[in-house]
């Protein structure tokens, strides 16, 4: 079952005729090929998913060959036997007719939808002539490298190290950059979130019951069920989440942080937070005072729309349930430019309730090292990155990332700011760039303004990208690389330690239909054409894998036959007394860690901060970025833009982002984004139910379709993110629907550089 | 001792994903646009006072079957522990029990032309020892299957835990699928 | 919320369309064109064989069987699966309506085609082509000593078959409008309706008959009093509807007001096919005008009403569900 593949396996790919009689089918696609012979019985195979980032683990059905029936891998206990829609359709996408199989380069004009088919052998070599070409005449920083993270972004990484290109970036500034960011200067590292045992869950737009983690959904479910929890739910919408919270609160888009602020001010007004806790292990409260000493719930309520007394009320609800409380920042935190300060004042919420590291509360995750340190014993085993002697080039980025005194100084130089990619391009600055290589991502339906996005590219020399479907951005791309689908390919180990220590690794379920490559060998394979690939290890994925094990073979066996595997522990927070004692009953070397008051609070004294504590005032921010080193107002919560509404999106169900609107099965369950329009604000404007309207502002207009629903605040539109296809490839999804983020300028929140996804609208009539 | 068979579906747990269409579209072959199950999402109320009522449409498996009752030539029938089934080849397509049933839970298959409808996986699952494709994948749980009359069960459990209300109770089919209905959200209406 | 669980479509088809409304009309006038036709043989004045009486005997003995094939063929060619009717033939459930009416059917069918060739025996004797059948009738007219059991047995048959669509209907809990127990008796009356409004057309047409002033007035009040049946089970029908609440009352008055369907209702079952017909009725016997012209336009008026108000009742059964 392992991939045993030699190099020269590689330069056997098979290319296939496209002259298949009498059917005229669409270019590179799986609909072109012939029947696919089958054989074989019935078996099952652990795995991830990767219909989108979630990456709960799988268990695939193959009978004959074929993916038949996907469920959870009842291994991981948080799973069970549970898989979301888009999991449980994860064969409908891999048998859809119009994937892509085949590898296509351009012949007609950028973005013209001309092709021909081509080997892999073809594609990859002249993908490693053009490359190499633009480094020889401008320099590897010529080229870009973008992808959202997973394990493909390590071995991109690897690969665009390897090219000596600087300009990596993953996806995290359209999504998570900001509480990632705010972490590092908050805690230094994350923290995860124990819904199961909390008494009161603060949640900010939250989504978990659309933007699904299974084994997270299933917690807050049963904790929203239960009586013993109360959850509070702030968002703008009706939302699923809301409609499960025992509180909704439909908060002013974009003005998050003024709620926090007023909760904070109430709390540290009438002295109601753990002074304890704040004293011990956190430095700069001084500063919080006096910038929340005007923040009251009175002030907020002009701005967010909720009652004063609702947050005086909230403020003291979740003093009473402290620790086990949870302010929860959310997981997409792009709702306005001062999101910075917004998470950064959720993320200080929770300290100054001393939940940290307490049931219900919040923790850091238990890896392998950490425990085994504490136990004195090796619990469990510890993998390594095999690449990680790979060094990241220190040479100047088109965003400057990490640049002191630049307005990404923050980011780091494995994450960069997609935002400023367009800009780059077209002025040059601060060099020219001429090429452009991703994978697993489709910037032209998920980044903010795609139209000058297609402008820059159109002034690049060579794009490679690759997918699975002809998206947007494939169709703008020279070569478009079909890649195996996460049912078709071995991938390494992951890390997936949260309360105990935990791998998990992709085990390939089908072989993949039309020879294409996972994109690991694709990275190999081109990165040897270069002979750029001195500094690589290994050759192929197994071999990968056992170097990330450490030559340890039970630890791989046991994960390529379960797919994941969870070492028990005594559940372990450092500052509660009951599962203190159960960790050193069971391994008594821990007892030297132990403080006088027989906790492991030590555990939080040096945290990867500049000061070693958790950081309320953030020193090297203020530095770079006056007036931000602690959570204040920052006048950055109106994204109207002095239009009359604003228009949020969000994740549902049945899609992710811009990815899934094409296959079979989903598209079967929700096909259209209609827009989401208050009954009082459909009278105003005269509109009725189905109208065709247009959604316009000063980037771009974009068609829509009325959906009138309570469900949405009067001064807000609503729609669900990743429709308003343009790619004919896509022959389910191509057309319908609305394209929101042709309506989000390309900006930045300060410090975290996040894109902002609330922006302001009028409507008319088509 | 025949067994019992019940399904609950609790609308707290229910976040109307869609997983459980899916994997029955997955487990049964359902042709496409077709739907043996689907979970209808209702919002009701005036901003801000809403609920969100989460509804499983699909067969009940009624005792007192009307599909069963009305069928002229017996392919609708029920065997000895309640379960409802189609024998396809005896199937003329009169679709009297899509007319009879009171929970829309029949349709026309377009590709056997017989008339087709959730059968709990009873022939491909249950039978096998495993829970029907929908109660397996809920990813919230929100969905229990058993037998009513194994107090070791967990549907048993949900039972005794709840208050289990029955669609349509009024007509007297005796539906087996029980639901937990939508303690929150405010509507005045 | 926006449609996220996928195609509706499957919820909102009309599984009973027009064939069947088609179906439940044939099958009412063939039931009701016997039992006149029956009724009149048992209860005729004259022997003469050009009275407007004969001619209805004639018309029922003719139209009863072919209508009831026509219908029995459309609901064959209905079926989802054609080519399997034969199962319907072969495998019984004695709990459906559908099943009772199969067998009723299955009896009535060929006493009909039995009625058809007695009545027309010297027709088909004469005639080159039939007379193949003139040993077959002549071997029923061996059992002549029973032959006034078999039309009991035929007319029973014939209330049966009138009835039973309407039972049909109203065994389904699901359509409101279906679920009355007043829809079997109104099928019944409305079939005997189109039953004595097709025998005198066709007796008149093709039994080219005489008809004195009598006969006319006779049967313009015969066509009366059922209409004056069909009006109060209408009522009873909706009123009940109306006081059952909950869909039962959503239903009743979305089926009285919503759409086409509504207009189909009061335009054309109850103004068209009920009230134009009294009107009729009323002016000639006031008037005493008996035109033969009346009678037609009368007959087919009430039949176009027939067939209408088993559309109504089919489709805004379906379509308006209280729900």
């Amino acid at each position: 079952m392992s991939s045993n593949y030699t190099r020269r396996d590689f330069l056997k790919v098979t290319s296939c005729s496209t002259a298949i009689a009498g059917i005229s089918c669409m270019t590179g696609t799986l609909g072109s090929l012939g029947a696919q012979t089958i054989s074989g019985s019935t078996k099952f195979v652990k795995s991830y998913c990767e219909m989108c980032t979630s990456r709960c683990q799988i268990e695939g059905k193959v009978v004959d060959g074929k993916s038949v029936f996907i469920q959870g891998n009842q291994y991981s206990k948080g799973m069970g036997t549970s898989v979301c829609a888009r999991g449980a359709a994860g064969h409908s996408q891999l048998y859809d007719p119009q994937r892509l199989v085949k590898p296509l380069i351009r012949v007609g004009k950028r973005g013209e939808g001309k092709w021909k088919e081509a080997t892999y052998e073809e594609a990859l070599n002249l993908i490693a002539k053009k490359m190499m070409n633009i480094k020889e005449e401008y320099g590897p920083q010529a080229v870009l490298f973008s992808a959202k993270t997973g394990e493909h972004f390590s071995h991109l990484s690897t690969f665009s190290k390897a090219f000596e290109s600087p300009n990596l970036f993953s996806h995290h500034s359209h999504c998570p950059i900001t509480y990632k960011v705010a972490f590092k200067h908050t805690y230094g590292t994350g923290l995860k979130r124990d819904f199961s045992k909390s008494k009161y869950i603060l949640n900010f737009g939250h989504n978990l019951f659309e933007g699904i983690n299974v084994s997270s959904t299933k917690k807050l479910a049963n904790a929203a069920a239960s009586e013993k929890t109360k959850l509070v739910v702030l968002e703008p919408r009706f939302s699923i989440v809301a409609a499960k919270a025992d509180e909704w609160h439909s908060v002013k888009p974009g003005t998050d942080l003024a709620f926090v602020l007023s909760l904070m001010h109430v709390w540290l007004r009438d002295g109601k937070y753990d002074k304890e806790f704040v004293q011990r292990y956190t430095v700069g409260i001084e500063h919080l005072i006096e910038s929340t000493k005007t923040t009251t719930p009175q002030w907020q309520e002009k701005i967010t729309g909720i009652k004063a007394e609702v947050a005086e009320r909230v403020a003291n609800e979740l003093y009473k349930a402290a620790p086990n409380c949870i302010i929860d920042w959310g997981h997409k935190t792009t709702t306005a430019k001062s999101e910075y300060q917004r998470t950064r004042a959720i993320l200080i919420a929770n300290a100054l309730m001393g939940n940290i590291e307490k049931e219900g509360g919040l923790f850091f995750k238990k890896k392998a090292k950490t425990c085994n340190k504490l136990a004195g014993i090796d619990i469990a085993p510890t993998i390594t990155n095999p690449d990680k002697h790979f060094q990241t080039p220190k040479t100047l980025r088109v965003d400057r990332a990490s640049q002191k005194g630049s307005d990404n100084a923050f980011i780091a130089r494995n994450q960069g700011v997609l935002m400023d990619i367009p800009k780059a391009i077209l002025n040059k600055d601060p060099y020219e760039v001429k090429g452009w290589f991703m994978i697993r991502t489709n910037p032209l339906i998920t980044l903010a303004d795609p139209k000058t996005m297609k402008e820059a590219m159109n002034k690049l020399d060579f794009i490679v990208v690759t997918d699975i479907y002809m998206s947007e951005t494939a169709l703008m791309a020279d070569v478009v690389l079909p890649e195996a689908t996460y049912l078709e390919r071995d991938e390494g180990i992951t890390d997936k330690s949260s309360s105990k220590p935990t791998y998990m690794i992709r085990n390939k379920i089908v072989d993949p239909i039309n020879n294409t490559l996972a994109g690991h060998e694709i990275f190999r394979t081109l990165a040897k054409k270069m002979g750029i690939d001195k500094d690589y290890k290994w050759d192929n994925i197994l071999q990968y894998r056992v170097q990330q094990a450490k030559g340890n073979d039970k630890l791989l066996k046991e994960l390529m036959s379960k797919g994941y595997i969870s070492y028990s522990i005594p559940t372990l927070y450092y500052r509660e007394e009951k599962y203190v004692k159960d960790f050193v009953n069971k391994y008594p070397n821990a007892k030297k860690y132990l403080d006088e008051d027989g906790l492991m609070g030590s555990m939080l004294d040096n945290l990867k901060t500049p000061s070693g504590k958790i950081e309320i005032f953030s020193q090297q921010v203020e530095e770079e970025f006056k007036g931000y080193g602690v959570p204040r107002d920052d006048n950055n919560m109106d994204v109207t833009r002095g239009y009359p509404y604003i228009l949020t999106s969000g994740k549902s169900a049945i899609h992710t982002n811009g990815h899934t609107h094409n296959v079979p099965y989903l598209h079967m369950l929700m096909s259209d984004n209609p827009v989401w329009v208050n009954p009082q604000t459909a009278k105003k404007e005269n509109l009725k139910n189905g109208d065709k309207i247009y959604l316009e502002n000063d980037i771009g207009k974009e068609k829509g379709t009325v959906f009138i629903t309570e469900g949405i605040r009067p001064d807000t539109f609503f729609v669900y993110m990743g429709f308003g296809r343009e790619s004919s490839d896509l022959k389910r999804a191509n057309g319908v629907g609305t394209n929101q983020s042709k309506l989000l300028p390309l900006i930045k929140g300060p410090v975290c550089s996040t894109m902002v996804t609330n922006v302001g609208v009028k409507i008319t009539k088509a | 001792m025949s067994k019992k068979y019940r399904m609950i579906h609790d609308e707290n747990l229910c976040i109307g994903c869609q997983a459980c269409s899916v994997a029955c579209r997955s487990e049964n072959d359902v042709p496409d646009d077709i739907f043996r199950l689907q979970v209808r999402v209702e919002t009701k109320g005036t901003f801000p006072n809403l609920k969100m009522d989460m509804r499983r449409q699909s067969c009940v498996m009624c005792e007192d079957a009307p599909c069963v009752e009305v069928c002229p030539t017996k392919a609708s029938f029920q065997t000895n522990d309640g379960v409802v089934h189609i024998d396809e080849s005896t199937c003329v397509s009169c679709k009297y029990c899509i007319v009879a049933c009171p929970y829309n839970a029949r349709f026309m298959n377009p590709v056997t032309k017989a008339v087709d409808k959730c059968t709990f996986c009873y022939s491909n699952r249950v039978k096998k020892g495993l829970d029907p494709a929908c109660v397996t994948v809920c990813p919230t749980d929100a969905l229990v299957f058993g037998d009513i009359s194994d107090t070791s069960s967990e549907v048993y459990k949900k039972a005794n835990e709840n208050n289990l209300l029955y669609p349509k109770a009024h007509l007297g089919t005796k539906p087996k699928v029980a639901f937990v209905p939508n303690k929150r959200g405010v509507s005045y209406e | 919320m926006n449609n996220m669980w996928g195609s509706t479509a499957q919820y909102e088809v009309i599984n009973w369309p027009w064939p069947i409304a088609v179906y439940l009309f044939l099958a009412g006038l063939s039931a009701g064109s016997i039992i006149i036709a029956l009724l009149v043989k048992w209860n005729r004045h004259e022997k003469d064989s050009s009275s407007i009486w004969d001619a209805m005997v004639k018309a029922g003995a003719i139209i009863s069987p072919l209508t009831i094939c026509v219908g029995l063929l459309l609901l064959i060619v209905d079926l989802g699966k054609p080519l399997s009717f034969y199962w319907l033939l072969i495998s019984y459930n004695f709990t459906s309506v559908m099943t009772l009416g199969v067998i009723a059917l299955f009896i009535y069918t060929p006493l009909a085609f039995v009625f058809m060739g007695l009545i027309f025996e010297d027709t088909i004797k004469e005639n080159k082509l039939l007379s193949i059948f003139s040993p077959i009738i002549s071997y029923i007219k061996s059992f002549e000593v029973y032959a006034k059991r078999i039309e009991y047995v035929l007319f029973g048959l014939a209330l049966i078959v009138g009835a039973y669509t309407g039972f049909l209907l109203s065994a389904n809990m699901t359509y409101p409008l279906w679920n009355s127990p007043v829809l079997p008796i109104l099928f019944l009356a409305s079939g005997i309706s189109a039953g004595i409004a097709g025998n005198i057309l066709v007796g008149m047409l093709f039994f080219k008959s005489s008809i004195n002033k009598e006969s006319i007035k006779y049967l313009l009040i015969l066509d009366l009093r059922v209409i004056l049946l069909e009006i109060p089970l209408l009522i009873i029908l909706f009123v009940g509807m109306l006081y059952a609440g909950g869909n039962a009352e959503v239903a009743a008055i979305q089926a009285l007001t919503v759409g086409k369907w509504a207009s189909i209702f009061w335009f054309g079952v109850i103004g068209f096919g009920l009230i134009s017909p009294l009107l009729i009725a009323f002016t000639a016997l006031r008037n005493h005008a008996y035109k033969v012209g009346f009678i037609l336009v009368n007959s087919m008026i009430v039949l176009a009403g027939v067939i209408l108000l088993r559309f109504y009742v089919v489709y805004a059964g379906q379509l308006f569900t209280g729900a």
